[in-house]
């Protein structure tokens, strides 16, 4: 106080002054405003007729005859200046994100939650089939966005899309033992294809750069996913899929490869392709069907490299956790619902990228781990 | 206090007052010090957290928007998250697409590709205009690629006349205009100088853009897909609605065009919209992975059954035929046959691409597929190179033609003027003639000489006549014997 009393009170005002300044720094210039002008207010749209990949604003209060008056606008977009680089958060390049969801996992949306690539550059897509697991599923997942999307900003994605798929399931049990066996797997795979291209071709909006194909029971990943893969520069990338399990032999918990349909071809394949009947599929994974394919899935530590960025050409890939350019889906690969080439879904995927002049590439010592029923 | 309580209760209750009033002023002046003291230690607690907290934000800048909205009263941010939607939900059930759309509110994207079409937009527009079916229900999405003319502009214009409209029921819903270019592939090519083999790369280019048209435009909303050429010239208004009734998986009508009369007056002008036929099927096998069987070619005889060759003008519109293969000028399709994934190939799908392949495709994923002979739209004449040529030359022909007659009729004009001297000389001779005869016609023959002799190098007036008519003959015929040649 006797400090207070001494003083001049000129440096009564400069205090003042600088205290203002201080409090103008901090309360002006916070993340909030430029945040939301990124995310929000300039980049959405104007109208709910608008892209999926982007938030949209509602219309203002309902005044009933003013708001049926707003006609939407002409929107321009410019696809010249969609970039797919390696440095895609530099770039702010948009990443959407899609999941055909049958079961909902906390451990996969608690893996989601946790990339790090920045939220607001990140759509999410999910299709749901019709039904009972379907419906429990759907609602898990309200909950964890109701969450998501009122929590902070930072963890808000920029837009989420649900769609409920017009088909039914033909295979009521998905069991994991249900869902592997061999006849079942055409109709599965199928209606998988068609899940995934309702899906992509609905939610891929005008603005989007790339597209991660993520597994619904995916439910580990580095964090950096979408980073380090995107770093590889490819038209399609997958990661290997293993599971965690307990190893009894072994007393402890150990890893084992998941998913196979990460390949490079055989001329064995070739042949059996060959003598097929043209509605004909050709399954990796299989006993009865052995095709001596090169299998990613087994290339862990090949000749005693682990280097996790070790990349290895392929002529099928899985959708576990595929991050691929959105050029490609726009050329029109897509997932065939039926045999090409003897393939289908996303090892058909594959193919058609190829025929449309798109090459495929996985890191066989990168992982990703599928959910342990 | 002292002086206002004793007024409300000192009759009744004088004596506790007292007592009141004593406690009172010997209890507050004890407590008083101790609460000066918390007073300027809470002052203290609160300067330390507020320095504390703007510090943490200089320090965490992550920490600004938490605190600040909490500072807020969520005021702030509260009013934008009520205007931002980031959520939503579509049950695909209910966008499967029906017989009669316009009832169940049915949304219909139409789709255009654009390259170079400023000079039909004003015509497609008011095609847009006329459409019959409920414009807020039609959502337009146009591609702009590789243009060198005003596309974009004009196009922009035009769109946002539309939805100035005063009347609401004329606007249309959403309104995309994409751009990009694929750069002139085909140009470069090789290939491109021989006009049949550039056109599996043209075919193929044409597929690239569509599909990035539909992979942008699609909404789960959607229940159909509406494929339109900007130059039909003429088409009915309700075709959205009479193409939807038939109920098909995918429909094209038939696409003709007007001819000049010099030219048969129509033709069939979309001969992509075919029957498989076993000729072709046996051909396909015979080629190589990525040939692509183009229509209308004489390269590949495949016998089928074109759409445009069975048009009857009086037929019956409703008339539905089976078909592989369609073209592009105008596809109703459901929005679910490209929900499952079925596109315009841009590669060779079973040896086919574009519209040809799509038409493939969705039949191999068992949708229906189907063409109306009988109902016709028309694409609008525009010459070919060929016929351009050909116009050229009649033109050409007939100023000649012109030219010539007007040649000639100078050459007579100029021959007669020439003549036309002589003549009278001659004929005034021959009155000098007659009048010798008349004056001496002892005199005879014998001053015929001197006369005539300056004459005799020039032809005679009946012969320079008979040159002049042969050689109109042959103008008159030249023409003809061209035109036959």
């Amino acid at each position: 106080m006797a400090l207070f009393r001494r003083a001049n009170p000129a440096t009564f005002i400069l205090a003042i002054l600088l205290i203002a300044g201080f409090g103008y720094f901090l309360f002006s210039n916070p993340d909030a405003p430029s945040q939301s002008s990124l995310r929000g207010l300039h980049k959405a749209a104007a109208n709910a007729l608008s892209p999926p990949s982007l938030p949209f604003r509602k219309a203002s209060p309902p005044n009933g005859a003013n708001v049926a008056a707003a006609a939407p606008p002409v929107v321009h977009y410019y696809l010249n200046n969609l970039t797919t680089t390696t440095d895609p958060v530099t770039n702010r390049e948009t990443v959407l994100i899609l999941t055909p969801l049958a079961r909902f996992y906390q451990g996969y949306w608690d893996n989601l939650a946790a990339l790090s690539y920045p939220h607001d550059l990140i759509s999410l897509g999910f299709v749901i089939p019709k039904g009972r697991d379907g419906n429990a599923a759907n609602s898990a997942l309200q909950e964890q966005i109701q969450k998501v999307q009122q929590g902070p900003h930072k963890k808000r994605f920029a837009s989420i899309t649900v769609l409920r798929q017009d088909i039914e399931n033909p295979l009521q049990s998905q069991s994991e033992h249900e869902r592997h066996k061999l006849e079942n797997q055409k109709e599965r795979r199928a209606a998988m294809a068609k899940a995934r291209n309702s899906l992509l071709f609905t939610t891929m909006g005008p603005t989007t750069s790339w597209v991660l194909w993520l597994d619904s029971d995916i439910v580990e990943s580095p964090h950096s996913l979408i980073q380090d893969l995107a770093a590889h520069d490819k038209p399609i990338i997958t990661a290997n899929c293993y599971q965690r399990y307990f190893d009894k032999d072994k007393n402890a918990m150990s890893t084992r490869a998941y998913d196979y349909n990460n390949w490079v071809d055989s001329p064995t394949a070739q042949e059996l392709a060959k003598k097929m009947g043209p509605d004909d599929v050709l399954f990796e994974g299989y006993g009865s069907m052995a095709t001596y394919r090169s299998l990613m899935a087994y290339m862990v530590g090949k000749d005693g490299n682990m280097d996790p960025n070790r990349e290895v050409e392929l002529d099928g890939v899985g959708g576990t956790a595929l991050l691929v350019k959105a050029e490609v889906h726009r050329d029109g690969a897509m997932f065939p619902p039926f045999s090409f080439y003897h393939l289908i879904e996303t090892e058909g995927f594959a193919k058609m990228a190829r025929r449309l002049g798109w090459k495929s590439y996985g890191l066989p010592n990168y992982f990703v781990y599928h959910f342990n029923e | 206090m002292t002086m206002v309580r004793p007024r409300h209760h000192n009759h009744e209750l004088p004596t506790i007052q007292d007592t009141w009033d004593y406690k009172a002023k010997a209890y507050t002046p004890k407590s008083q010090i101790p609460l000066r003291r918390r007073r300027q230690l809470l002052i203290r607690l609160a300067l330390i957290g507020l320095i504390s907290t703007a510090f943490l934000m200089l320090i965490f800048p992550s920490l600004r928007t938490p605190i600040l909205s909490i500072l807020s009263l969520g005021l702030l941010s509260g009013s934008e998250d009520s205007q931002l939607e980031t959520v939503r939900y579509y049950d695909l059930s209910n966008v499967q697409g029906t017989a009669r759309g316009w009832e169940r509110e049915e949304r219909i994207l139409l789709c255009a590709p654009l390259r170079d079409a400023s000079p039909h937009l004003p015509m497609f527009f008011s095609h847009l205009r006329n459409l019959t079916y409920p414009h807020n229900l039609i959502d337009l999405a146009f591609l702009v690629g590789d243009s060198k003319d005003n596309t974009i502009s004009l196009l922009t214009q035009l769109l946002n006349e539309l939805q100035a409209h005063p009347d609401p029921k004329q606007r249309f819903g959403e309104l995309s205009i994409m751009e990009k270019d694929f750069g002139q592939k085909v140009k470069q090519d090789v290939e491109s100088r021989h006009g049949f083999a550039a056109q599996a790369g043209r075919r193929k280019s044409m597929a690239q853009a569509r599909n990035w048209l539909l992979s942008a435009a699609l909404r789960p909303s959607h229940s159909w897909v509406y494929w339109r050429d900007v130059d039909v010239e003429t088409a009915p208004s309700t075709i959205l609605e009479d193409l939807m009734r038939h109920n098909k998986d995918v429909i094209v009508p038939n696409v003709w065009r007007p001819l000049p009369d010099w030219l048969g007056g129509e033709q069939p002008y979309d001969l992509n919209s075919w029957q498989e036929s076993e000729t072709a099927l046996a051909l396909a096998d015979t080629l190589d992975e990525d040939a692509v069987i183009v229509e209308g070619y004489a390269e590949y005889a495949t016998w089928r059954p074109h759409l445009a060759y069975l048009r009857d003008p009086f037929g019956d519109p409703d008339m539905e035929m089976e078909l592989d293969g369609v073209g592009g000028v105008s596809i109703l399709a459901k929005a679910k046959v490209f929900r499952a994934g079925v596109h315009f190939p841009a590669f060779s799908f079973e040896k086919h691409a574009e519209t040809e392949g799509f038409g493939k495709m969705a039949k191999r994923m068992k949708f229906s597929v189907v063409g109306l002979p009988h109902y016709t739209i028309w694409h609008l004449y525009e010459p070919s190179v060929d016929d351009l040529k050909h116009m050229e030359e009649m033109e050409k022909e007939k100023k000649d033609n012109e030219a010539k007659k007007k040649l000639e009729q100078e050459k007579i004009d100029k021959i007669k003027s020439q003549f036309d001297n002589p003549a009278q000389e001659w004929d005034k001779e021959k009155q000098v003639l007659a009048d010798l005869a008349k004056a001496g016609g002892k005199a005879g023959k014998e001053p015929q000489k001197p006369v005539v002799k300056p004459e005799a190098a020039v032809p005679k007036k009946e012969e320079a006549q008979v040159l002049a008519a042969k050689k109109q003959a042959e103008a008159n015929k030249q023409p003809t014997v061209q035109k036959l040649a």
